[in-house]
């Protein structure tokens, strides 16, 4: 239930808890607030489709830009690869040039070995470092271009005839000419060598040129792949980061509505709403939410109006209630005012207050008396009645003694026993302890039975008797009356019963007196019953606990 | 030697005249107010010896004004018999909460209105 008043009902809830947020949640706030962000995660939070597609979609994306990724560093790998390959290609072939220098460098060294040692073993090193020069060269001419080649034929040019020349000099060594050998190497040799040597340095020149483009073209490359790569790496990482973003936002902002919109009507504010801007799932949840908020709201007006309803017919009841007591008050006090006057005045006349009676008076203003008595016994019986009716009947508890109840009893109606000539005894326990109850009320009732008793018994005895029964009292009236019929027993206590019509017109009476007597035995608790034998007698009995507990009021259906 | 004041605070002619005949052979003087507040203010001017009052007035009822005579010092002590009409069970136990002296339920025998009287005023 609604504990207190919604301020405005229908009040929208769009922003997020009020709870201190964190610094990352603050640093998120921010960027959804102030950028484009917060315009992609509306976007993607309007997007119809389920939000099982859209984080499979935002996966999926980010699984292509690693496989991209992946792809073009594969690439950038093969590449450097090629880079390397072709370094280290260079690299040999600067080696064999090199190695073609140092052959030309051995081939020099020997043939003038040759011309000291004069030996066969040395002239054949000579042919061997020529070999070996040719086999460089050609490796190196493999792959040369033209211009590099047509080098390469000067020097194979060249070097034949440097070869002739050392063959001619190898002869003249042979045949012990080595004067002549020397002439020979000198004149012809040395400057063809020369020649050679020239060539051969700018093949190598060439060749480490070469190398040396070649490595500046790899760190070149090189740092075009850690710039690519670099780029890649931070694009996709921020592709990721931005796509994580934007969708689990897109997401976790209806839930936070939700979230601060459900402990809104938690606490009581029905009627409510919320509004996300998402289109999937969670929009529809909003909706949800918005139609059981709106029901809650519907259900608690309801059911103030019934409160209120209940609180009016409450107030009715309860003015109604303290109406009728007001009434049976008045009531009392109206008819008993005038009874007192007519009884008082009667009195005071039979009292000769008012001078000497005449006897001639005396007994119509008796029966004055005795009719006002009736009047007001009957008085009292209707009053007593609509009591119990109105539910206002209560006891009034105190300590009487059964003895003075029954000594009442006997005296107020003695007289008319003795004006009917019967036989009128009255026999009470000894030892009887004080009784606790509405000692007045019991005497009403015990009063009405001996009352009943002698009016209907036209013959014989009315005899009372009190006794104790275990913790109850028991009072009982025997007469030798007319009886009751035994169908009719049950009914006797009935409102307005009598035996039939005709009793009433021959006795009088209005069939109060038993039910109202009833009433307060079954106040204290007691019960009531009769035994009867029409042309008999009957004798009443009633029994009431000796000390009765706190009764409550009757209280009847109004 | 002055008489001793009885003051009646009664609504109805008829039960006032009755009290009146009732007193008129005894030794008391007899003083009429025919509404509570009325009641109240005879009491204070006159101070009566006892006090009968009926307990449904116009104005003031006889509990308010009872009441209103054992809260001040000069009317506390003086008797004042209660007449009810035992409407309602507690009618009794309300009149002497409210400090009645004595109470009586209608209709009174007359003589028993004397009797009591006489006992108040310390004649019994």
């Amino acid at each position: 239930m609604a504990r207190h008043e919604a301020g405005s009902p229908g009040e929208t809830v769009g922003g997020s808890p009020a709870a201190a947020p964190g610094f990352g949640e603050r640093s998120a706030q921010l960027l959804l607030a102030h950028t484009p962000l917060g315009w992609l995660v509306r976007a993607v939070a309007r997007m119809r489709s389920s939000v099982h597609f859209k984080l499979l979609a935002a996966f999926l994306l980010v699984a292509l830009v690693v496989a991209l990724v992946g792809v073009i560093s594969l690439e950038i790998m093969s590449r450097m690869s090629a880079q390397s390959e072709a370094m280290h290609h260079a690299h040999e072939r600067v080696t064999s040039a090199q190695e073609a220098q140092h052959a030309l460098a051995m081939q020099m060294n020997y043939t003038a070995m040759a011309l000291i040692l004069r030996d066969e073993a040395t002239i054949g090193h000579i042919l061997k470092e020529n070999n070996r020069l040719n086999a460089m060269l050609a490796e190196v001419e493999e792959t040369a271009p033209s211009e590099e080649r047509e080098i390469i034929q000067r020097i194979r040019g060249a070097q034949g005839d440097v070869m002739a020349t050392v063959a001619d000099v190898a002869n003249l060594v042979r045949d012990g000419k080595i004067d002549q050998a020397m002439n020979l190497q000198l004149r012809s040799g040395s400057p063809l060598f020369q020649q050679v040597e020239g060539l051969v340095e700018q093949v190598v020149r060439i060749e480490d040129r070469n190398m040396a483009r070649q490595r500046d073209a790899t760190t070149r490359a090189n740092r075009h792949a850690i710039y690519l790569m670099s780029g890649l790496i931070a694009a996709s990482l921020l592709l990721a980061l931005l796509l994580g973003f934007v969708t689990s936002w897109s997401f976790i902002l209806p839930v936070r509505q939700a979230q601060t919109f459900l402990s809104r009507v938690a606490k009581g504010d029905f009627g409510a709403t919320v509004t996300v801007d998402n289109r999937d799932e969670f929009g529809e949840l909003a909706a949800q939410m918005n139609r059981m908020s709106a029901e809650l709201r519907r259900l608690y007006d309801e059911q103030r109006e019934a409160a209120r309803q209940l609180e009016t017919l409450n107030v009715q009841l309860a003015r109604a209630s303290q109406a009728k007591s007001e009434f049976l008050a008045n009531m009392s006090h109206e008819l008993r005012t005038p009874m007192n006057a007519i009884l008082g005045f009667t009195e005071m006349i039979l009292d000769e207050i008012y001078g000497e009676v005449p006897p001639s008076l005396r007994d119509p203003i008796q029966d004055v008396r005795t009719c006002g008595q009736q009047l007001l016994r009957l008085i009292n019986d209707v009053l007593d009645l609509s009591k119990i009716e109105a539910g206002r009947m209560e006891l009034s508890l105190t300590e009487y003694s059964v003895q003075e109840v029954v000594e009442t009893a006997r005296t107020s109606l003695r007289s008319l026993a003795e004006e009917k000539g019967l036989e009128f005894t009255a026999e009470v326990s000894q030892d009887l302890p004080a009784a606790y109850g509405d000692g007045k009320r019991i005497t009403q009732c015990l009063t009405n039975l001996v009352g009943n008793a002698l009016k209907f018994t036209k013959q014989g005895r009315v005899a009372i008797r009190a006794g104790l029964d275990g913790e109850r009292v028991v009072f009982s009236v025997a007469d030798t009356g007319i009886g009751i019929p035994a169908d009719q027993l049950d009914q006797i206590f009935g409102e307005f019963r009598q035996v039939d019509a005709s009793i009433s017109r021959e006795f009088g009476g209005t069939g109060l007196g038993l039910s109202i007597t009833k009433t307060f035995v079954e106040l204290h608790g007691g019960a009531i019953w009769v035994e009867s034998e029409p042309g008999r007698g009957s004798t009443f009995h009633f029994a009431i606990p000796l000390r009765v507990p706190e009764a409550p009021a009757t209280e009847e259906a109004a | 030697m002055s008489q001793k004041k009885i003051l009646l605070v009664e609504d109805n002619e008829f039960n006032r005249k009755i009290v009146r005949n009732l007193l008129a052979k005894q030794p008391y003087e007899l003083l009429e107010a025919h509404d509570g507040e009325a009641g109240v203010a005879a009491a204070r001017r006159d101070r009566p010896d006892v006090i009968v009052m009926d307990v449904q007035l116009p104005k003031l009822s006889g509990l308010d004004a009872t009441r209103a005579l054992r809260a001040e010092p000069e009317t506390a002590s003086i008797p004042i018999i209660v007449v009810t009409s035992f409407a309602l069970s507690g009618d009794d136990k309300k009149a002497m909460d409210a400090g009645a002296t004595a109470y009586l339920a209608k209709p009174y025998s007359p003589r028993q209105l004397l009797d009591t009287i006489r006992r108040m005023a310390g004649d019994a």
